[in-house]
């Protein structure tokens, strides 16, 4: 039974860029917890040896290194805060 | 003129080629039944003004004039595109999918964007952000999901097509819930380009229609190699329908995947009305065995880790700093990220990427992403040589007929569950369709599957067709929708 801290939860949602409020805690981790216990039978099959021969194989798909010039005023113009050709954002670097 | 209400494409094209209507007179009309019907159905976010609508059509060939409602997470150039998100509220999409262009060049219609759960991340529409969709038959039921929108707008009359988007299920499953066809293609048969990514390498758009000759109509429109999406295969556009009614080869062989017919949970109707559609095609020469697949007991813990690892990789471009929304009050970039995106996305998408983090973080990333993936390999083995013995397979699409709002409310896993019979064939990259093959008795539409090998749509339309001709499912449709 996969067990999650609130300590690890934290963590996590520090590395997903989301701030979590104190409330949305537990019932996050009985959610997060009862999905991943189910998803833990992954290891029974896992184990097991296949022939991979038959089985499609990924490969790499090229073009010409050519570059595209695409009108980028479009996007800049739904940007919350643009400045000429910048995206400006808060203080990247706190005090 | 007759209704048109729930008109075929075939039979609006015939009608439209004969001059018994006019390009305009279709979309007033149809729009006209979203106006009527679709305030409290709830299937479109928004249906464009009949302009704008008209401005960005061009006449072309098999889908010309008629009009159809595309998923909210399908970029339509100059159109807003939310993912059915507070995230994407204002964002409109600077360019056409090429689903989207192709359906333009064939004289498509498009009408509108339709409802689907957030972020496609969900089985019943309800994590929309903006409203609910109810299901066509019974309002207090959902309609399934995540594609909930583009299918109760068809099985409601409100359009004879929509494209929705498939992961785990989110075309076949509310298809079934809805008594329509939906259709999973193979993986890389349709452009990804300008469908708002989700799992990666499992996202297909899918497409809902209420005949299966409609759905190889469509399909045939937007399928084929596209140099924008590296992930697609090296197909050419085909005409799907050109052998659709061959009818099945004598000895045709169904395998029955008989650890997921009589799986534990199955409601006993569904079931029953899966073992009368196969005696039918004991009667068009089928030749119908059991097969049991144990791999497909995987399928969903598979789906789970997978597609939340690419999910939490793919929602991490949303953050407030180029497009979407954008937190106010924010003192530092760091604040900013994580405001914007705590406020903009719903419960069940940070959860989805809370655990696809978790399963790909050191300490974890061993037990459950790299174990899902070698279990992927053994579940792809074992269809694929069951194809060796069987043409097509058949599984149920749904465990039980579609479920009231709030059911699963307390309960995430059942709810996620929804997608056990329907999410193999993602993880795979088999096509797969939903047909429908009866009711319930409380008049809730039963729908299964027929599951092929790569590749093979045009085999799972003729399969399909020679059964729908036979039963009467196709021409039942929702009261209150006249």
């Amino acid at each position: 039974m996969t067990h999650i801290t609130k300590e690890e939860l934290l963590k996590i949602a520090r590395m997903s860029n989301l701030e979590l409020k104190e409330e949305e805690i537990p019932s996050l981790i009985a959610q997060i917890q009862s999905v991943l216990t189910y998803a833990e039978r992954v290891q029974d099959v896992a184990s097991k040896t296949i022939d991979t021969s038959e089985l499609p194989k990924n490969s790499n798909v090229f073009r010409p290194d050519i570059a595209v010039k695409t009108d980028s005023e479009p996007i800049l113009e739904q940007a919350p805060q643009r400045e000429q050709n910048y995206f400006v954002v808060p203080v990247i670097l706190e005090n | 003129m007759k209704n048109l209400a729930f008109a075929s494409i075939v039979e609006l094209r015939n009608a439209f080629a004969k001059n018994e209507i006019s390009s305009a007179e279709l979309l007033d009309y149809f729009v006209q039944r979203f106006e009527r019907y679709d305030k409290d159905l709830g299937s479109a976010l928004e249906i464009f003004d009949k302009e704008s609508i008209i401005k960005k059509y061009t006449p072309g060939t098999i889908l010309n004039a008629i009009p159809g409602i595309i998923k909210d997470n399908i970029c339509q150039q100059d159109r807003i595109t939310s993912c059915s998100s507070k995230i994407l509220q204002n964002f409109r999409a600077t360019y056409d999918a090429t689903a989207i262009a192709r359906l333009k060049k064939a004289g498509a219609l498009l009408v509108g964007r339709a409802n689907c759960d957030e972020f496609a991340m969900g089985s019943s529409t309800e994590t929309s952000a903006y409203q609910k969709t109810k299901n066509p038959w019974d309002p207090n039921r959902v309609p399934g999901g995540s594609s909930g929108g583009s299918i109760a707008a068809v099985a409601a009359g409100l359009v004879p097509w929509s494209l929705g988007s498939e992961t785990g299920g989110s075309v076949r499953q509310p298809a079934a819930f809805c008594g329509i066809v939906g259709l999973k293609p193979t993986y890389g048969l349709i452009s990804r380009y300008g469908l708002i990514a989700y799992a990666s390498s499992m996202d297909q758009i899918g497409i809902a229609t209420r005949t299966v000759e409609d759905n190889a109509i469509v399909l045939s429109a937007i399928a084929g190699k596209d140099a924008s999406d590296s992930t697609t295969a090296n197909v050419e556009p085909k005409d799907y329908t050109k052998n659709i009614a061959a009818g099945i080869k004598k000895g045709l062989k169904i395998g029955v995947i008989e650890n997921a017919l009589y799986a534990q949970g199955m409601d006993p109707e569904i079931v029953k009305a899966i073992e009368t559609a196969l005696e039918e095609y004991k009667k068009l020469g089928a030749e119908v065995r059991t097969i049991s697949l144990p791999s497909m007991d995987y399928g969903a813990a598979i789906y789970f880790i997978l597609s939340r690892a690419e999910a939490a990789s793919n929602l991490a471009r949303f953050d407030g700093v180029r497009y979407g929304y954008r937190s106010k009050n924010s003192e530092t970039l760091a604040h900013m990220y994580a405001n914007s995106r705590q406020e903009g996305f719903g419960e069940e998408v940070k959860a989805r990427i809370l655990v696809g983090n978790y399963v790909l973080s050191v300490g974890h990333a061993d037990q459950f992403y790299n174990n899902a993936l070698k279990a992927q390999q053994v579940m792809r083995q074992e269809f694929m040589k069951a194809f060796h013995d069987v043409d097509v397979l058949v599984a149920p699409t749904h465990p039980v007929p579609a479920f009231k709002f709030g059911a699963f409310a307390d309960n995430k896993l059942q709810m996620d569950l929804q997608d056990y019979f329907t999410c193999p064939m993602n993880i795979i990259g088999i096509p797969a369709l939903n047909i429908p093959c009866g009711f319930t008795k409380d008049n809730l539409p039963i729908g299964f599957q027929l599951v092929g090998p790569h590749f093979s749509e045009e085999l799972l339309f003729q399969v399909a067709h020679a059964y729908e001709q036979m039963t009467p499912w196709h021409t039942m449709h929702p009261k209150g929708f006249e």
